[in-house]
């Protein structure tokens, strides 16, 4: 039958890979969802994002890869788990977000606002090589490698003044151990 | 009563108060808090959000070092990684023997551990917290918050109800204050973003800060380094951004029970909390 609908819902994208993959890295289970916007509802950042959680699910669900990957909605979500405890189709959506996390890096599509990608970086190569976090060290870091020198600029004085911002931080021995056990974890991650 | 302790990276630095109030109130309880040897960093969300092995991989390496004892935490994001590490391990042989490759020995994923508000109100226990009890804070106000991680998901964490958790109320309650029926003890501060986008962490921490103070508040009550910091130091902020002001003192739950302990100022370093709690506590009779 021709005519209809001018431009049909292409029912072969729904089911398609980002789904399935999303599922395979994470363990969350996408399908699922009955857009019941349960966790919309309790998301503290629903408001500012581009799209509110139960509509990523959605997009994931239909194979909107482009547009899941590149969202500024994984980037602005808080981690809190408030939407993975409350689904009553227990999708898990914060592990879903850390999954399409990895994979919008990967795909190069990291939505161009925000400065996380650096910041988990500056991060995890500071517990490589100190074992903690020293903080200001951190923060110097950050400032130096995202360029954002005047947000929060007054706080590091502040923080001082306070006896809340120590001028050395420490080391953990096992340095090498450490760096072998990063090699692995990536490693293991291309496996 | 001893457990390993795993201070978490920031008690060593923008949190030393919290640390410093958790040993006094430790001393007072005969609670022995012996730190964990040699712990790393959990490794928090920047791990979680970029490798899920290095995730499960860095808390396996610190709670494979506990040797049986329960390892004690202060900071709920520690908490959140520590247990979700645990229950990935515990739960997936496959994955146990991916962590154990990463490690370089394996672990099981059954190091017990437990949050301070768990241990102080379960292990020890609400009697023996009055019992210790020098100086009551009667007729304190306050809000008793959680903040997302120590709740959870319920599943992993097995902490409180996840909506309403009462166990800072109940030791809040045994040190003679009153905690408050109010709805935002489990709502995100946005602590994850404290470095990297402040606005994020200004719009939720106004959220907590106008329901505290709605409920008629005098004070909040944390257990969360990351919280009280922000809590505390960007109601300047806050009131320049949103017009708000609210001068409420954000303390951890473990300097008000110092303070009722008879534990002097110093030892709680009370000092270094951005707004000035000491006119309340005047107020009140509290301290000296």
């Amino acid at each position: 039958m021709t005519g209809g609908l001018a431009s049909p819902i292409e029912i072969e994208s729904i089911g398609g890979g980002l789904a399935f993959e999303v599922q395979e890295r994470s363990g969350a289970s996408p399908m699922s969802c009955y857009q019941c916007a349960k966790c919309s509802s309790g998301c503290p950042v629903a408001g500012r994002g581009d799209f509110k959680p139960h509509e990523l699910v959605r997009l994931v669900q239909t194979d909107q890869r482009d547009a899941v990957l590149s969202s500024r909605f994984l980037w602005e979500c808080t981690s809190c788990q408030t939407c993975a405890t409350r689904c009553p189709q227990k999708v898990d959506i914060a592990a879903m977000v850390d999954a399409l996390r990895a994979m919008s890096r990967a795909a190069r599509s990291v939505a161009p606002s925000t400065a996380v990608p650096i910041f988990n970086d500056i991060f995890l190569d500071a517990v490589r090589e100190r074992g903690r976090i020293f903080e200001l060290e951190l923060m110097i870091r950050f400032k130096l490698r995202s360029k954002r020198f005047f947000e929060d600029a007054g706080k590091a004085p502040m923080m001082l003044r306070k006896g809340k911002l120590p001028v050395s931080g420490t080391r953990v021995g096992g340095k090498e151990e450490r760096e072998a056990l990063f090699t692995r974890a990536a490693e293991g991650d291309a496996q | 009563m001893t457990y390993a302790f795993f201070p978490g990276c920031s008690l060593d630095g923008a949190a030393k108060d919290y640390h410093r109030s958790t040993l006094a109130v430790a001393a007072k309880l005969g609670l022995d808090l012996p730190e964990l040897k040699d712990w790393i960093c959990c490794g928090s969300t920047a791990a979680h959000s970029s490798d899920p092995l290095l995730a499960d991989a860095l808390p396996a390496k610190s709670l494979s070092a506990a040797g049986g004892s329960t390892v004690a935490v202060a900071c709920a994001a520690c908490y959140s990684r520590l247990k979700t590490a645990n229950h990935h391990i515990a739960g997936d042989a496959a994955l146990r023997a991916r962590v154990a490759h990463v490690v370089g020995r394996d672990y099981d994923g059954r190091t017990p551990v437990l949050h301070l508000l768990e241990i102080l109100c379960r292990d020890i226990g609400t009697p023996r917290i009055a019992a210790a009890i020098r100086r009551p804070l009667t007729g304190l106000k306050v809000a008793c918050y959680y903040g997302c991680l120590l709740t959870r998901p319920p599943e992993i964490t097995n902490f409180d109800d996840a909506e309403n958790p009462t166990l800072m109320d109940r030791l809040m309650e045994a040190a003679g204050a009153e905690p408050l029926v109010w709805p935002h003890k489990t709502e995100c501060c946005g602590a994850s973003f404290s470095i990297t986008d402040s606005s994020i962490v200004l719009e939720l921490t106004n959220k907590i800060l106008a329901m505290a103070h709605a409920a008629g508040a005098d004070c909040i009550a944390t257990a969360c380094s990351l919280c009280q910091l922000n809590l505390d130091m960007r109601q300047k902020d806050i009131e320049s951004k949103f017009g708000r002001r609210y001068n409420l003192p954000v303390f951890y739950f473990t300097q008000l029970l110092g303070l009722a302990m008879g534990c002097q100022e110093d030892e709680l370093s009370l000092s270094s909390l951005v707004v000035e709690p000491k006119a309340l506590l005047q107020a009140k009779g509290i301290g000296r």
